[in-house]
């Protein structure tokens, strides 16, 4: 790998965020300051992203708010390299959901330091504070061996690594399409006796076709338990609203719904976002909290400016910890701020089709 | 009457229904295209003087039933009268439920027509189909949502959202293709399941780009000129919301041009452009090439324009057409020709 100082010295700054947020300190330097300097620092390295500047008549090394730095679009992550450092020396490269045509986006990692830094304080913040006991971790997802290139399976690994009782068997219960009943009755079942909390990382799907597996059934979780529940159902046959599939989790673990906590992350990006209802029972579902180092700015689809609070937007995402790539990125998520946060309000589904031309959504979804 | 008799009876009736004033006025309403885009629609792309071998090979390809229930879609307007005309082909019932957004033009074509054997439906419930077919125009949600509610013994036929693509060959001058390129883009706004979308363009080597920066560029103003003459309907603000994620992707991953409205986007990589006028070209070096581009895309796609002779594709179940006839398929079947 070739070194690179310059793109050291702004992961540095990066965690020095998470380090100040850890210690509960003050932040060691303004949002804009940083945000600004990876923005110079992604225009010298990323040819596109110096056209695109350009293009929006931005001229980078005069930046001094964020806001002011052009967003990427999330789908040029599946067009275009994004990334700062000269192929073949990224540690780790995760790859978005396949699409119909065209190839699945990249994001490649020169270091994923940050990116794990970031994900474990939040996360922990989130959903690993006041367990008492180390929890036991049950992924309902692939594992690192059969699925290396999501970044989900990587952020659910560290947790599982940092959190988790690390003495107790692999906790991944999917196999192939299956979800392992007889393991996940396992790990419950002791964690039972030795009295630890189960914490169940789990994207929707596989808790939606957990419950499928259940029946009826319930499968009680030791207490303290919590579960985190992440993404959507876009593109798959069936669609369950997050709040019946939280109470139907809930039902089926003998959990309060508080202690169900969804995360909202992307490929594209290094940071995460979370409920906070673990932290706070009375708080509302939906609202996601953000870390001191991310923020979501809802922009109009059109022009890409901030709308006013309360007015839906288009997600930009500004992430300190992307420092390779892409420090603001347009997602296609609605999203409006609220006390405490954002809601996410579902995808923009593309322009709806008007006449018989194929419309984006349809030639773009899922493979 | 004979099934050749009924087809040309159907093109006669949209030749009238085409000269009432108090149509063209409503279906500008109606379809959101500009009343220059309704003109251009009723003047080059209603198929109302078909010969006589286009009416056979229809009549031909018309599935035989005691009655036929025709659904059709918004915006690609003229689709009425091949809807109508294949159905009626195969049957001596017809009966026609207009899209809901859009019923002005197939009222009008009913009403000219002035044929028992061919009525009106608006409210038509599919489910209340008790025998025969159904044809089902428009978006894939429309005919999952008629396949699902059609009784057992009904036949349904889809015929769902496309579109066209184009191959530029090595030896196409470039304004010719662009201008010819743009006259099939601009109708129905872009709109139509025939409508093009991506252009492929020949370069001598793989990492060539420069024939296809200069037909960019032959696009931006074959397409300003054409907005000059024929302007763009309505665009909805999602519509235009696409559009300027569309130009922001290319800018940055390769080229991105404006030819009035439309952008005009240069990629190695394949992506959809929304429509509304826009319009992707991506390089490519030799056949193989082509077919592996494409590959993704061909179960989608409807027609494949050419600028030659010996185009470089085929796919079993698209049109080919000549740049500039790529919206103006022969009335000789369905315009798509994919299996239902």
């Amino acid at each position: 790998m070739h070194p690179f100082p310059e793109s050291d010295a702004l992961h540095e700054r990066a965690r020095a965020f998470v380090a100040a947020f850890d210690a509960g300190a003050k932040m060691p330097e303004t949002f804009d300051a940083l945000a600004c300097d990876l923005a110079r620092f992604q225009a010298r390295h990323v040819p596109g992203y110096a056209r695109l500047c350009a293009a929006r008549g931005v001229d980078p090394e005069n930046l001094t708010r964020a806001s002011d730095a052009p967003s990427v679009p999330a789908e040029v992550f599946k067009l275009a390299r994004v990334a700062t450092f000269a192929e073949g020396d990224a540690a780790a490269t995760f790859l978005t959901s396949g699409t119909t045509i065209g190839r699945r986006g990249r994001h490649e990692m020169r270091t994923t330091e940050t990116y794990d830094a970031a994900a474990l304080a939040f996360g922990r913040w989130a959903i690993a504070t006041g367990l008492g006991k180390q929890p036991a971790v049950i992924a309902l997802s692939p594992s690192p061996r059969d699925a290396p290139d999501s970044s989900l399976v990587h952020m659910i690994e560290g947790f599982r690594g940092s959190f988790g009782d690390t003495t107790a068997r692999d906790a991944y219960v999917i196999d192939g399409a299956r979800i392992d009943l007889g393991r996940f009755d396992e790990v419950v079942a002791r964690s039972t006796t030795q009295g630890r909390p189960v914490l169940v990382l789990a994207t929707s799907l596989a808790l939606a076709h957990l419950l499928d597996a259940l029946e009826n059934a319930v499968f009680r979780l030791p207490q303290a338990s919590r579960v985190m529940q992440t993404g959507g159902f876009k593109g798959k046959v069936r669609e369950v609203s997050a709040q019946a599939l939280r109470r139907d989790v809930g039902r089926a673990f003998c959990i309060p719904e508080s202690a169900i906590v969804a995360e909202y992350g992307m490929t594209e990006l290094s940071s995460q976002f979370w409920e906070r209802t673990a932290r706070t029972p009375e708080a509302p579902h939906g609202v996601y909290a953000e870390p001191p180092w991310a923020r979501v700015v809802p922009v109009d689809p059109e022009t890409l400016a901030p709308v006013d609070d309360a007015t839906i937007g288009i997600a930009r995402i500004e992430d300190l910890c992307n420092v390779d790539s892409a420090f603001a990125v347009l997602a296609r998520d609605r999203v409006r701020r609220v006390p405490g946060g954002f809601e996410l309000l579902g995808r923009e589904a593309g322009a709806p089709a008007r006449g018989c031309s194929i419309a984006i959504d349809e030639m773009l979804g899922p493979s | 009457m004979s099934p050749q008799e009924r087809v040309e009876r159907v093109a006669a009736a949209a030749r009238r229904a085409a000269r009432d004033p108090s149509v063209v006025e409503d279906l500008a309403r109606t379809t959101g295209l500009s009343p220059e885009g309704v003109a251009l629609a009723l003047s080059r792309h209603l198929e109302t003087s078909p010969t006589p071998d286009d009416v056979r090979a229809l009549v031909r390809s018309a599935p035989v039933a005691p009655v036929s229930v025709v659904v059709l879609s918004a915006t690609v307007f003229v689709g009425a009268l091949r809807a109508i005309a294949w159905a009626w082909a195969g049957a001596p019932r017809v009966v026609v439920r207009p899209s809901h957004r859009e019923p002005r033009f197939a009222a009008a074509l009913v009403d000219a027509l002035g044929d028992p054997g061919v009525t009106l439906a608006p409210d038509l419930d599919i489910a209340s189909v008790q025998r025969g077919e159904v044809h089902v125009y428009g978006r894939a949600e429309t005919i999952a949502h008629a396949r699902a509610s059609a009784r057992p013994g009904v036949r349904v036929r889809g015929h769902g959202p496309g579109l066209g693509i184009a191959v530029i060959d090595e030896a196409a001058p470039l304004d010719d293709a662009a201008s010819a390129l743009a006259s099939d883009i601009v109708p129905f706004d872009q709109r139509g399941c025939l409508s093009p979308r991506i252009a492929f363009v020949r370069e001598q080597a793989p990492t060539d780009d420069m024939r296809t920066l200069e037909f960019a560029r032959a696009m931006a103003s074959a397409l300003e000129r054409a907005e000059r003459a024929v302007p763009r309907g309505e665009m909805s603000d999602a519509e235009r919301a696409e559009a300027a994620r569309f130009a922001e992707a290319m800018e940055f991953s390769g080229r991105s041009l404006r030819g009035g409205s439309s952008v005009i986007g240069v990629s190695c990589t394949l992506t959809l452009p929304p429509p509304g006028r826009h319009v992707l070209l991506v390089p490519f070096a030799s056949d193989g090439a082509l077919r592996e581009l494409v590959a993704p895309l061909a179960r989608h796609v409807t027609v494949v324009g050419r600028t030659d002779d010996a185009p470089a594709l085929h796919f079993a179940h698209a049109r080919t057409a000549r740049l500039g006839e790529m919206q103006r398929p022969p009335l000789d079947g369905p315009v798509d020709r994919r299996p239902d």
